[in-house]
């Protein structure tokens, strides 16, 4: 049996942390966070290394996390400036996920101690999987309360992850593909509770860890029929919901019987509703919020020329791409995608783009992600490099072979009317290909629901679009995205080798030997590419230096999750 | 009066209605399912299938016929209901009344800046033509006319900025709250918005003022020997008043029902907000809801224009 409290990745090797990486690592190494092999040891030798009352093994064996800094002080209301809308209060129906999860627990976390690096415990103290991968047995922790007063049980687990995995009748499930394999979640006593999978598959805690996979109360279901839709259902998580005026503000309070008496420190969080990068950057800068997620590179600039303001740029699991629709001609053909992969100057395009959004020169596995392909190798390789004469001899090649020496015309590029897209990368797009191989792309600029829904219903030749998934793991990106039939693969792109590929890495838990795999599946898609992929963006967190304990400075991915390790040095 | 009033309210309705039903089919005409974006919060882009589709659409009352849904929303009207927000299940009227007073004073304090504006330049204008000080007015006027108040507001935003470290509150302070901060919300959108109508205003008074001027009761007073300022005060400036007023009720029509780019520059969470939000988001309920509202602010508006002219003008009368 497995146990409790392994690493589901390797560190990142992004090179962008302010902090002391070096110290991170040796930590975090420590722990066999840092080391593939390690991925699966003891407990006790991973933290053996450590002092017993270091935070970091504190929160790897019982899940109670502290903040990151000595003495912490308690109070104080932390006011947050992001887009806080949603169509739903339900997480699994489309609820926003940063503003839900405050008010919830899962049943593992992402320990933000160590960057997000590793998994932890939450509502469940520890966990086992079956040798064969096939049972995940959670034993679940006493005398946690949701905020109504009623006890938390296994019962409320199996409720909400049975509804997840297989919706009744009305009700959708959009985090359905992350639990793919999950066949049933059974209740074994009150505090142990068992999912029971068809098949292994190596991202499940990955998904459980992720800021969705909250646990909602069985009650709270049964009595709403299902549909969370329409209420602000009780959890057991560190804030308590007082009020949400639409598009305006959340207010949570501190739940003051969270089953980790630590946290949280915060009286409460005022989530303010900010649509736009610049008014959250301004709005942090001017100190109206303490905190954003993401501002725009502009007040990001100004915020790192500040010595009163914290800024540091994490990278995204969103990208900005171009659908190919491998249905029609000539983009079935997969020379003529391989030529274009080979042609586009990424640089050009990361470049041009500086002044809008960071883009990072990345494969097809996000810089967010520990499996990612390092970027140096990636600045060597054909279609990535800055020097373009050969790739793009190469792409002429191509084309030639395909029977399109002469170039291609007729072919539409759809954008969304947002400037950036329309008016920046789009053209730029358009003037590459051009130039390199002679296709002549016809740029048509839509409103963005016209462009979804022509992009779901595959009426396109090529979309520039910017898709965000929610887990780093290249297998839930893969499922959904690029496996023949998967959900959002709008351009109908089908590789039998990608899929037996994507398979076979759904199925080994060996850290090394699953980044092998994803080696190779990039090679794939380098070769046959489904996508034109310009590359995994960076979220740019900003915050007042007095708001700490979040641990953004050692973050290596942007998960938008809970802020409950935060507190207010003032 | 009465009988005036009461033809001007029965003849609102037949407005009012073509414009529900005009939004009603706008709604539904535009490209694009509103319902794709469901998936689209939050840190994620995911877009719903087909058969997810089908269950939200029949689960939210969208599978039923048009013509039921167009009476459904009739009915809520016809109880005086706004209806709730399409998504969450929020109550519009909440929202309403919690945004309205801020894009209400934003509307009342942009006419009055606009009149402290437009009115004395307009007059020295015309008193003054064609000297320095009329030509440099104009100049500025038609500066100020060109530049979008929106505009205006993203400077104002840079400049305090980067100055001073300071931006708007992002949250609503009702005025009777802290009157301080509520200021702080409503000013920079007011004055912004002033500066373009203040514009508009100062161009009307100076064509009224000039015309005023070369009335014959105005050369009479003067053979009289009125003086100037007897002259302006009693003479020009109420009879000039008339086109400044009528262009004062159309604006303050259009500020009521929320000034959305110069709330939206500002990050004002008021009306117009609201409505980007709806837009964004697309919220039926709340989107058809808000127009029909500001609808109703224009047909009131304006019938409270006519009924102002009496007051200024006794020649006027409603027979």
């Amino acid at each position: 049996m497995a146990r409790v409290g392994e690493t589901h990745a390797p560190c990142s090797t992004t090179d962008l942390v302010k902090i002391s990486r070096r110290a991170l690592a040796k930590r975090a190494g420590m722990l066999g966070l840092a080391l593939p092999a390690l991925a699966w040891a003891d407990l006790a030798t991973m933290t053996s290394g450590l002092a017993q009352d270091d935070p970091l093994v504190a929160a790897a064996e019982t899940g109670l996390l502290v903040a990151p800094e000595p003495e912490p002080k308690r109070g104080g209301i932390l006011r947050t400036a992001f887009g806080i809308t949603t169509t739903s209060y339900d997480i699994y129906q489309g609820g926003n996920v940063a503003v839900l999860t405050h008010l919830y627990d899962g049943l593992v976390r992402f320990n933000p101690l160590d960057g997000l690096q590793s998994i932890i415990p939450s509502l469940a103290t520890s966990w086992e999987v079956s040798e064969d991968g096939l049972t995940y047995t959670f034993n679940l922790r006493e005398g946690v309360t949701f905020h109504d007063g009623a006890p938390f049980t296994s019962d409320d687990v199996v409720a909400t992850f049975s509804r997840a995995i297989n919706p009744p009748e009305g009700i959708i499930s959009i985090m359905q593909s992350f639990y793919r394999s999950v066949e049933s979640v059974e209740a074994a006593d009150p505090l142990t509770v068992q999912f029971k999978l068809s098949a292994p598959q190596a991202d499940l805690l990955t998904a459980l860890a992720a800021p969705f996979s909250v646990v909602y109360s069985r009650a709270a279901l049964d009595a709403n029929n299902q549909d969370l839709r329409g209420v602000v259902s009780p959890g057991t998580g560190p804030f308590v919901f007082e009020e949400y005026n639409e598009a305006e503000r959340w207010v949570f309070s501190r739940n003051e019987n969270y089953w980790n008496p630590e946290l949280p420190y915060l009286d409460g969080l005022e989530l303010l509703h900010v649509a736009a990068w610049s008014d959250r950057g301004t709005a942090v800068l001017t100190d109206q919020a303490g905190f954003s997620w993401n501002v725009s590179v502009e007040t990001f600039a100004e915020g790192e020329r500040r010595d009163n303001i914290g800024a540091r740029q994490v990278p995204s699991i969103g990208c900005y791409m171009l659908y190919i629709n491998s249905r029609r001609e000539p983009f079935s053909d997969p020379r003529v995608r391989r030529a274009m992969h080979l042609a586009l100057n990424r640089q050009a395009l990361i470049g041009a783009f500086r002044t809008q959004e960071t883009i990072a020169l990345t494969r097809w596995i996000t810089h967010a992600s520990p499996y990612a392909t390092p970027g140096e190798e990636i600045a060597l390789l054909p279609g990535y490099r800055a020097e373009k004469d050969e790739d793009i001899a190469a792409a002429q090649a191509l084309l030639a072979e395909a029977g399109f020496a002469d170039g291609i015309s007729g072919v539409e590029l759809l954008a969304a009317s947002v400037a950036p897209h329309a008016e920046i990368l789009a053209p730029a797009i358009q003037d590459l290909l051009r130039t390199a191989l002679n296709i002549d792309l016809q740029i048509r600029v839509t409103e963005r629901a016209q462009l979804v829904e022509e992009e779901s219903a595959g009426n396109f030749d090529l979309v520039l679009d910017t898709p965000t998934i929610t887990v780093s793991d290249f297998s839930a990106i893969g499922n959904l995205y690029f496996r023949t039939d998967a959900s959002q693969n709008f351009g109908g792109y089908s590789n039998p080798q990608f899929d037996e590929l994507l398979g076979a890495a759904d199925l080994e838990m060996d850290l090394e030997a699953r980044t092998a795999i994803f080696r190779q599946i990039e090679d794939v898609l380098d070769e046959d590419p489904p996508w034109i992929l310009i590359g995994w963006t960076f979220h740019l967190p900003m915050w007042q230096s007095y708001f700490k304990g979040h641990g953004m400075e050692a973050r290596t991915q942007s998960v938008w999750g809970r802020l409950d390790t935060g507190w207010l040095d003032q | 009066m009465s009988r005036y009033i009461l033809r001007r309210l029965a003849l609102a309705v037949p407005t009012i209605l073509g414009i529900t039903v005009l939004i009603f089919v706008a709604m539904r005409v535009l490209p694009g399912d509103p319902l794709a974006m469901m998936g689209s919060q939050g840190q994620s882009t995911r877009v719903l299938t087909e058969d997810e589709l089908a269950a939200v659409r029949a689960s939210l009352g969208l599978d039923r016929p048009l013509y039921q849904q167009y009476l459904a929303w009739m009915q809520d009207i016809a109880r005086g209901d706004l209806g709730y927000s399409f998504w969450t299940r929020e109550p519009l009227r909440d929202q309403v009344l919690r945004r309205g007073p801020i894009s209400a004073q934003i509307a009342v304090l942009a006419v009055a800046i606009s009149w402290l504006i437009g009115v004395p330049a307009g007059l020295i204008s015309a008193l003054r033509r064609n000297s320095w000080l009329d030509n440099l007015s104009r100049l500025l006027v038609t500066a100020a006319m060109a530049i979008p108040s929106f505009w205006v507001g993203l400077i104002m935003v840079l400049i305090t900025v980067r100055l001073f470290s300071w931006r708007p509150p992002l949250t609503i302070t009702q005025v009777w709250e802290a009157p301080l901060v509520n200021l702080q919300i409503v000013a920079g959108p007011a004055i912004a918005l002033g500066i373009g109508l203040g514009a508009v205003v100062m161009r009307m008074t100076r064509s009224a003022a000039l015309e005023v001027l070369n009335e014959d009761y105005v050369r009479t007073a003067r053979a009289k020997g009125l003086g100037q300022r007897a002259l302006v005060a009693h003479h020009v400036f109420r009879n000039s008043l008339l086109p400044v007023i009528t262009t004062s009720g159309v604006a303050i029509g259009g500020l009521l029902g929320g000034t959305v780019a110069t709330e939206t520059a500002f990050g004002v969470p008021g009306l117009g907000t609201m409505l980007v939000e709806a837009m964004t988001s697309r919220d039926w309920t709340v989107i058809q809801n808000l127009v029909l509202l500001y609808a109703l602010i224009f047909v009131v508006v304006n019938l409270l224009i006519d009924l102002s002219y009496a007051w200024i003008d006794p020649r006027i009368r409603f027979a």
